[in-house]
């Protein structure tokens, strides 16, 4: 026969020094804790916070690590992070050379399915509404437009994740050259939406599908899905303007070996 | 109960007489009665069944992108309806309360909040650990390691007082406060398993093996019975929970095999001959609602009840 759990008789002083025992075990494992999950470690490039991600500061105790982000992004661009990736762990990043946000899913559906506003959609939706006002004062007899398409590209203008640097060194354009094929090797997983592309309307597809055929490269500024707002072509080159949003499609579809075009994050 | 020492309300009734033992009352002796009335794994393999299945429901949810189970166990969406875990949210609004972003919060938030209480406060105690909680399911089975480890007098049972959990709760709300982290989050076994199963393995996962070592080596359950403030937070809102396990003095043999299989032996503390104060007791806060003795118990003086309504069932 097992023995029974034996009721031992616990002396206030005791459980003093059992309290106190908890509670320097807790503060300090909790203290250690906090050190090594505040520490970002990346280089901050190419890895990014996704879409309407609050401060930095506000955003680690605001993100309660469920991953509902990560669920509901069609294209798999929001990834929960591990501590190997040097950032806090459970907490959502894209890598936007792997998979960037192309905002194919419409409505910043990451943001709105935040329950602790971690990623906060309030500020997305002012921005729709503000857009909608815009074009209604702006077209006084236009009574039934879509509004979607004029929140939408609102919204998606408004977000900031991080800014495109141009390497000019590397560079396919700086260096005068052009780009046939497909930008990124046979294996490759990541998938976009060109805007230019019409036949594929707006839903994503492969990378390895898209195909181009450019005396001088500028894919970047074709495949933009924010457009001449973000990034232009000056003097023969891609030129990043306040506009980019940091989606990353530009990274994601650079064709030179480690990308000309990265993503510094906001 | 701080303490171990139980504040017992009243003074505790006159010990059973030999006649009125359940055994003698069916013409047995006691070895009989135990051989008659075997114990079952009834609540066991449906409680088991229920953990599997919903955490196996958050992994297919994510794997094959079907709306049914979305999320992890720090907050997730039951076709459509939001579930946010309670102690999280405690640290949530109380980081939130201290920098003045409170009014960030979304409706949904407070939906999931709103519906996990309720169904908790119904379920009673700390259902969530035993039901749910994929931790649980590891630990119980350490804890049966545990057992036959120190039955086979390979080590020493090591126990602390039940009460430092509240001080580990209130520690790790004050470490919440003051650095702005959900610091429980990041060492909680439970979010750990559940992201791990969902979203693929975390190298945290070595934290929470750490762990289940020392509760089979070393102390019984320390997670769970000296730390888990998940578990505090849940017992608080299931106090008062109108189902319990009861507890009918009249039927019991005082075998205390009950408290052998009890995954928290201090609430059944009335099984002992001459400790119950009356005839019908309530297992505490802590229990939850496993059912680990109500399979066990030889003249089902234990039995699963929803309060007031009983006597209908």
């Amino acid at each position: 026969m097992a023995k029974k759990e034996k009721e031992k008789e616990i002396s206030r002083r005791q459980f003093l020094r059992f309290s106190v025992a908890t509670a320097i075990g807790v503060g300090a494992v909790g203290a250690g804790v906090t050190y090594l999950s505040t520490k970002d470690t990346t280089n901050g490039e190419n890895m990014l916070r996704p879409p309407g991600a609050i401060a930095n500061d506000d955003f680690m105790y605001a993100c309660i690590k469920c991953g509902l982000c990560v669920q509901i992004c069609p294209i798999d661009a929001v990834k929960l992070a591990d501590l190997t990736q040097g950032l806090s762990y459970g907490t959502p990043y894209l890598d936007v050379r792997e998979q960037a946000c192309d905002f194919s899913c419409g409505a910043m559906q990451c943001v709105e399915t935040c329950p602790t506003a971690a990623l906060d959609f309030i500020q997305f939706k002012e921005e729709g509404e503000k857009a909608i006002t815009k074009y209604e004062k702006e077209h006084p007899n236009d009574h039934d437009f879509n509004i979607i398409a004029v929140q939408l590209p609102a919204m998606h203008e408004y977000t900031k994740m991080g800014t495109a640097v141009l390497n000019t060194d590397t560079c396919l354009a700086a260096n005068g050259k052009g780009f046939k094929g497909s930008p990124r090797d046979a294996n490759f997983k990541g998938v976009y939406a060109s805007p230019a592309d019409v036949k594929n309307g707006l839903s994503p597809y492969p990378v390895n599908e898209h195909e181009f055929d450019r005396s001088i490269c500028d894919i970047c500024v074709t495949d933009c899905p924010i457009g001449e707002k973000a990034i232009i072509v000056e003097n023969k080159i891609p030129k990043v303007l306040e506009g980019c949003t940091g989606c990353g499609v530009c990274t994601m579809i650079c064709p030179t070996e480690g990308p000309s075009i990265t993503m510094k994050k906001a | 109960m701080l303490f171990s020492k139980k504040k017992r309300k009243g003074q505790p009734l006159p010990a059973k007489r030999r006649e009125d033992m359940p055994n003698v009352k069916e013409g047995l002796t006691f070895k009989q009665w135990k051989a008659k009335h075997a114990p079952n794994h009834k609540w066991r393999n449906k409680r088991w069944a229920v953990l599997l299945t919903l955490n196996t429901l958050f992994w297919a949810s994510f794997a094959f992108d079907i709306s049914v189970l979305e999320g992890s166990l720090s907050g997730s969406r039951f076709f459509g309806i939001y579930l946010m875990d309670l102690f999280n949210s405690l640290q949530q609004v109380l980081i939130r309360v201290r920098t003045g972003n409170f009014g960030m919060l979304t409706t949904n938030f407070f939906i999931g909040i709103g519906v996990i209480a309720t169904f908790y406060f119904l379920a009673g105690g700390r259902t969530f650990c035993s039901w749910i909680c994929p931790y649980h399911f590891l630990a119980e089975n350490a804890e049966k390691l545990h057992n036959w480890l120190v039955k086979k007098k390979k080590i020493k049972e090591h126990s602390y007082a039940i009460g430092v959990k509240y001080v580990a709760f209130a520690m790790f709300l004050v470490l919440a406060f003051v650095t702005k982290q959900l610091v429980f989050e990041d060492m909680n076994p439970v979010g750990i398993i559940s992201r791990s199963i969902i979203y693929g393995p975390s190298v945290l996962l070595l934290w929470v093996l750490g762990l289940l070592l020392f509760e089979i080596f070393h102390t019984k359950r320390f997670w769970c019975r000296y730390v888990c403030p998940m578990g505090v937070t849940y017992s608080a809102i299931g106090k008062f929970s109108p189902t319990a396990i009861k507890f009918d003095l009249d039927k019991c043999g005082h075998c205390r095999d009950c408290q052998d299989v009890c995954l928290v032996p201090h609430e059944l503390w009335f099984v002992k001959r001459g400790e119950a104060t009356k005839e019908v007791h309530f297992a505490g806060a802590d229990c939850t609602r496993c059912g680990l003795c109500v399979d066990t118990c030889y003249g089902d003086a234990l039995t699963i009840t929803v309060k007031g309504i009983d006597s209908l069932l």
